[in-house]
């Protein structure tokens, strides 16, 4: 069965682990269908409230991007992917990926679709793919692009060399780099705080932050003024306000 | 018209605004915006002034959004209506002819974040503390920064800042390039003194060109900058041959 691909593992805390294999035998096509019937879960699940995404032992999906038979398969798959990716970036919930082995090909692309990533000192990262012949095609280059610079981006997909976890945070592929063996307990740590947080505020504000980043700065900002005044119409900003001016923890319901 | 908010000096060529709203925190409050945007429009006009310095200095904090009391009550509309105040003023500030520094001297959060990033460049006293708390008070915030803050330091570093709601210090901020230099607390006002004097020694005409591209280069594609750039070189450079 795919599921075994990719299993969700729900936290008492509300939020959920979705594991991911590592090794290179996995086929792009099923790892990306399970994908999509483990996104569309979650997102019809209200009462998960965050998502990780990691991989097994050392790696993390680093199954190379495959070559196709035809020019409609690969358009196919290609178009596949960049839909699943994109569904799991409008999932709604914080999501991080957290990285302890090898994060490459596929893998990587599933990590730049998340709201970002965090990894161990033992983690790499890449698109080894090119060695093959091969570019990323579920959205990766566009992703790697606008997230460390056009340069980083070319140099990383040119030279198929894996990246060190240092390298990775120097460049801002990464947001936090861990000491071995820690990289999900991190992760899971940072995402029960992200959780106390208003989860409205965290879906509008990623919207928001999705939508405005490609388009110029005055359309984007009217958009923003929109949303911003849309948050006053929610029960969080009342309960975030008042328990700020009462000095309290905040209960938000994410309405 | 006296300002109530704020405190205005120019030295050397160099044009102060400072928040000094009285109190520990700098709060944008609706007088607040409205005494900056007026302010920005004097020094826009005044020919004394070459380069504007943007401070709380020297008190405990740059400045933080509005005053919670206040916001708790808004309505949609009258929310609305203070994202349009506070977009007004950061478009007046990103399309003053004039550098605009912002010298970061403490406490940074919220719409003060935003109107740190309408600066062309962030300078940090050490003691720096930047945040985007409205994750915390169930809000996003409405001052640009949703558009602005992941284009400064990359979205994935960006929407952690906004999910978390946590404060960086200046070590992280120069990191991931939120502030461009940091300074010890000694050193902080004499150095961004001294900056923000080294930068108005330059003629005029070609900073405004240079501010006024590189904000366009943002929001253009690179043949449309290009010939954006041809026309302010050929104007500036020849300004410059016949008034030097």
């Amino acid at each position: 069965m795919p599921e075994r691909l990719c299993t969700i593992q729900p936290k008492t805390n509300g939020t959920a682990v979705l594991t991911i294999p590592g090794g290179r035998n996995s086929s792009a096509k099923n790892l990306l269908e399970a994908l999509k019937r483990q996104t569309a879960a979650l997102s019809a699940n209200r009462d998960v409230k965050g998502l990780i995404i990691t991989g097994t032992g050392s790696g993390f999906c680093c199954c190379p991007a495959e070559g196709s038979a035809s020019f409609q398969d690969a358009a196919a798959l290609s178009g596949f992917g960049q839909q699943v990716l994109f569904s799991l970036e409008k999932i709604g919930t914080p999501c991080i990926a957290a990285i302890e082995g090898e994060c490459s090909g596929l893998g990587l692309e599933v990590a730049l679709a998340c709201d970002f990533i965090v990894a161990s000192r033992t983690a790499s990262f890449g698109f080894p793919g090119i060695a093959a012949g091969l570019i990323p095609f579920c959205g990766g280059s566009q992703r790697l692009a606008r997230l460390v610079g056009k340069s980083q981006a070319k140099e990383i997909i040119f030279s198929g060399d894996l990246m060190s976890a240092e390298e990775a945070y120097r460049i801002g592929l990464i947001n936090h780099l861990y000491p071995e063996g820690e990289a999900l307990s991190r992760a899971e740590e940072l995402l029960a705080h992200i959780c106390t947080r208003s989860p409205n505020a965290i879906r509008i504000g990623g919207e928001i932050v999705n939508a405005g980043y490609d388009i110029d700065l005055h359309t984007a900002c009217m958009l923003e003024r929109d949303a911003f005044a849309l948050c006053f119409s929610s029960f969080d900003q009342r309960e975030g306000m008042q328990a700020f001016l009462d000095k309290r923890p905040p209960l938000f319901k994410g309405e | 018209m006296p300002y109530k908010k704020l405190r205005i000096e120019t030295v050397n060529r160099v044009g102060y605004i400072l928040l000094d709203a009285g109190s520990r925190f700098n709060k944008l409050s609706i007088t607040t915006i409205r005494e900056l945007k007026r302010a920005f429009t004097r020094i826009e006009e005044d020919d004394a002034v070459k380069v504007v310095v943007l401070s709380g200095y020297p008190g405990e904090s740059f400045a933080v959004g509005a005053d919670i009391g206040q916001m708790v009550h808004f309505s949609p509309d009258e929310a609305f209506h203070f994202a349009e105040l506070g977009q007004s003023l950061f478009a007046r500030i990103e399309s003053c002819s004039k550098p605009v520094i912002g010298a970061l001297n403490g406490i940074t959060m919220g719409g003060g974040c935003d109107l740190a990033m309408s600066c062309d460049i962030r300078i940090a006293r050490e003691s720096l503390m930047i945040a985007h708390p409205g994750a915390r008070l169930g809000i996003i915030t409405g001052f640009c920064g949703t558009r602005k803050l992941p284009h400064i330091v990359g979205k994935n570093a960006a929407r952690e800042i906004f999910m978390t709601s946590d404060p960086i210090d200046a070590a992280a901020a120069l990191r991931i390039g939120l502030v461009d230099r940091v300074h010890s607390c000694d050193e902080f006002w004499p150095k961004t003194v001294a900056y923000a004097e080294q930068i108005a020694s330059h003629p005029m005409t070609a900073l405004s060109a240079a501010k006024r591209l590189l904000n366009a280069a943002e929001d253009t594609d690179l043949r449309t900058g290009c010939l954006l750039e041809r026309e302010a070189a050929t104007h500036v450079n020849t300004l410059q041959g016949h008034f030097r």
